[in-house]
């Protein structure tokens, strides 16, 4: 099991991710973020970049998570290939990004993503895994 | 939920205090926007935001009103500057998103034999879409501290455009009280290379025509004639104003905790105004306002260089002049009569204009005998609005009104309706050039993805919270 589904919504995207694990729960929501703006664009995994983040809960370290993304994306040039997550433990979470440099030449932007809200944001463990929903402003 | 609601007239409706509501929610729009606002939750975030403290006369909504973030897009809601809160959920990620209308000497007849050189020149001198900057404009962090104090100004003073264009901003281009040491690095980093960038999504930069004056008395006075060139600029503070509502979100998260303020939806976090949290939200708030007010000054003189370029004419001869610039996310300070009484208060507009009435003093000389001019933006196959304030806005909505058209499809859908159609080619063979950066951007931009902005404007002159003045229609569209 696993995967993400991006979900419609008036003005702007949501993303759905379900995963055996949170910390599986949290790279197939980096997928996501890393489809709406790139579609399916292949892009290279040459560099890698360790991330810390801190929440208040597991819905707040979602929203750092994919904030941190967006951020070595629109300011250190990194164009995300794929994501590591080593481990989330109180309220902290380490992890890795991992791209090439941003080239427009090669990594046609679909879409610009303007920040990862709380809105509707949500995650949770059912008997089926761990499962997330949040909401990105375009 | 299932939100009650209450038709008061034609063009109002009212959403009845029940439950945690302070007060009553006040919705502007048709039947038809009804129906179709009860299938999304817009009407419920009208009724959430009813329930935060201070609120001062009712959650008010535009007709342009779609679902947003904790407050709804199109929302307008007051609160007292005492007893009351401010939250970055009622200004947005795009604070200070806004637009500027410039008019011009021209006729829609001069620029149509150089129309398509026109518009790839300004896509060129215009940054558009992710990462594109201009490589002649790169600023330290001490000069972008500037930004953030002064505005429109910074950018007069690093020889973008005049000082008269100061004249016709909203507050002038400045709004007082930033303090950039209240601006995160992390927010002035983002900002440093997007300052005069355009952005993508529904952000523009238009070319087009007066198409048709409904108020031949006004229109001459804001320099408005049928057939004029005019050209409309629509973007904010871009990443610096993301970040700085991003950081304070997580600050009014705790805030909103610290002060045992009830939410309904976390991201309608708030912190009192007299806070030291509420206080520095503004102050850093004002901040990125003004980087944006600088954002569109720098684009407009760019503007310039491009109709001189390709027309081969002097500033003189072109008289690419502001009308106006207007905010339509932001919060401010402004008094108000309120059942008789002078209230000074904490005016949110998410994607609501100011629309103040003739006579008011915060109105450009030059407009004050008809009101101040708000800026319509619709969409890219259609055509957009300039309205002027009334003295309805005054007395019913704090002296605001709607801000576009507001979109009716997700992104999903308007891809859906592009299928199988050439966008480009049909809006060029209805003489609209379109020039777009990102790949999704034209599809998920289309028309039929916004409501009519017509019905929007109608609304609101019905209901006397605005007057119509002119339709301009696009001819060459710029977008991210």
């Amino acid at each position: 099991m696993g995967g993400f589904r991006l979900l419609a919504h008036t003005a702007d995207m949501g993303i759905e991710a379900t995963a055996a694990s949170l910390e599986g729960v949290f790279i197939e929501a980096a997928r996501g973020l890393r489809s709406i703006i790139f579609g399916e664009t292949p892009i290279a995994a040459t560099r890698e970049v360790p991330v810390e983040v801190r929440g208040a809960d597991s819905g707040e370290l979602l929203v750092g998570w994919l904030s941190e993304i967006l951020y070595l994306f629109e300011v250190h040039g990194l164009a995300p290939a794929d994501f590591v997550v080593d481990e989330i433990t109180g309220g902290t979470l380490r992890g890795k990004v991992k791209g090439e440099s941003f080239d427009p030449s090669r990594h046609p932007v679909e879409r610009e993503v303007k920040a990862i809200t709380y809105h509707q944001l949500n995650v949770a463990k059912d008997a089926a895994g761990w499962w997330a929903r949040l909401y990105v402003d375009l | 939920m299932t939100v009650k609601i209450q038709q008061i007239d034609d063009c109002r409706w009212r959403i009845p205090r029940e439950g945690d509501m302070r007060t009553e929610g006040l919705v502007f729009a048709d039947k038809r926007m009804i129906a179709a606002l009860q299938q999304e939750q817009a009407l419920e975030q009208v009724r959430n935001v009813a329930t935060l403290p201070g609120i001062v006369g009712p959650s008010m909504a535009m007709p342009d009103i779609h679902w947003g973030y904790g407050f709804p897009i199109g929302g307008v809601a007051a609160f007292d500057a005492e007893e009351g809160v401010v939250s970055p959920g009622g200004v947005g990620y795009d604070i200070n998103c806004g637009v500027r209308l410039l008019r011009s000497a021209l006729s829609a007849a001069d620029i149509r034999p150089v129309l398509a050189r026109l518009a790839d020149t300004l896509f060129r001198n215009v940054p558009a879409g992710v990462g594109s900057q201009r490589r002649d404009l790169k600023i330290s962090v001490s000069e972008e501290r500037k930004v953030l104090e002064q505005g429109a100004a910074w950018a007069v003073s690093r020889g973008f455009g005049n000082a008269e264009d100061l004249d016709h901003i909203e507050a002038r281009g400045t709004l007082p009280g930033a303090d950039p040491e209240l601006v995160s690095d992390r927010a002035l980093e983002r900002g440093r290379a997007q300052l005069g960038t355009l952005g993508s999504g529904n952000h523009f930069l238009e070319v087009q025509e007066v198409e048709h004056i409904f108020d031949p008395a006004v229109a001459d006075v804001l320099g408005l004639f049928a057939g004029q060139v005019t050209v409309s600029i629509h973007t904010g503070s871009r990443g610096l104003g993301y970040q700085v509502c991003d950081d304070y979100l997580k600050l009014m998260l705790q805030a909103s905790r610290k002060y045992g303020i009830a939410l309904p939806d976390r991201q309608l976090c708030c912190a009192p105004l007299t806070s030291p949290e509420g206080r520095q939200y503004l102050a850093a708030m004002a901040g990125a306002a003004n980087f944006a007010f600088a954002n569109r000054q720098i684009i407009t003189s760019w503007v310039r260089e491009s109709f001189e370029q390709i027309l081969a004419l002097s500033p003189a001869e072109l008289r690419l002049s502001v009308i106006y610039d207007v905010c339509h996310n932001i919060a401010k300070m402004e008094t108000h009569e309120f059942e008789g009484k002078k209230r000074r208060l904490c005016i949110h507009r998410k994607g609501a204009t100011r629309a103040f009435a003739p006579g008011h003093p915060e109105t450009p000389e030059l407009y004050r005998t008809v009101g101040q001019p708000v800026l319509i933006p619709g969409d890219m196959g259609r055509y957009s609005y300039v309205l002027v304030g009334t003295q309805g806005a005054m007395e019913e909505t704090f002296g605001s009104t709607c801000h576009g058209a507001g979109r009716m499809l997700s992104r999903h859908a308007a891809k859906k309706v592009a299928r199988g159609h050439n966008i480009e080619a049909e809006l060029a063979a209805r003489g609209i050039l379109i020039r777009a950066a990102g790949r999704a951007t034209v599809a998920e931009e289309i028309s039929e993805a916004y409501k009519d902005v017509a019905n929007v404007v109608e609304v609101v002159q019905r209901a006397g919270i605005g007057k119509i003045v002119a339709r301009l229609r696009p001819l060459a569209v710029i977008k991210g």
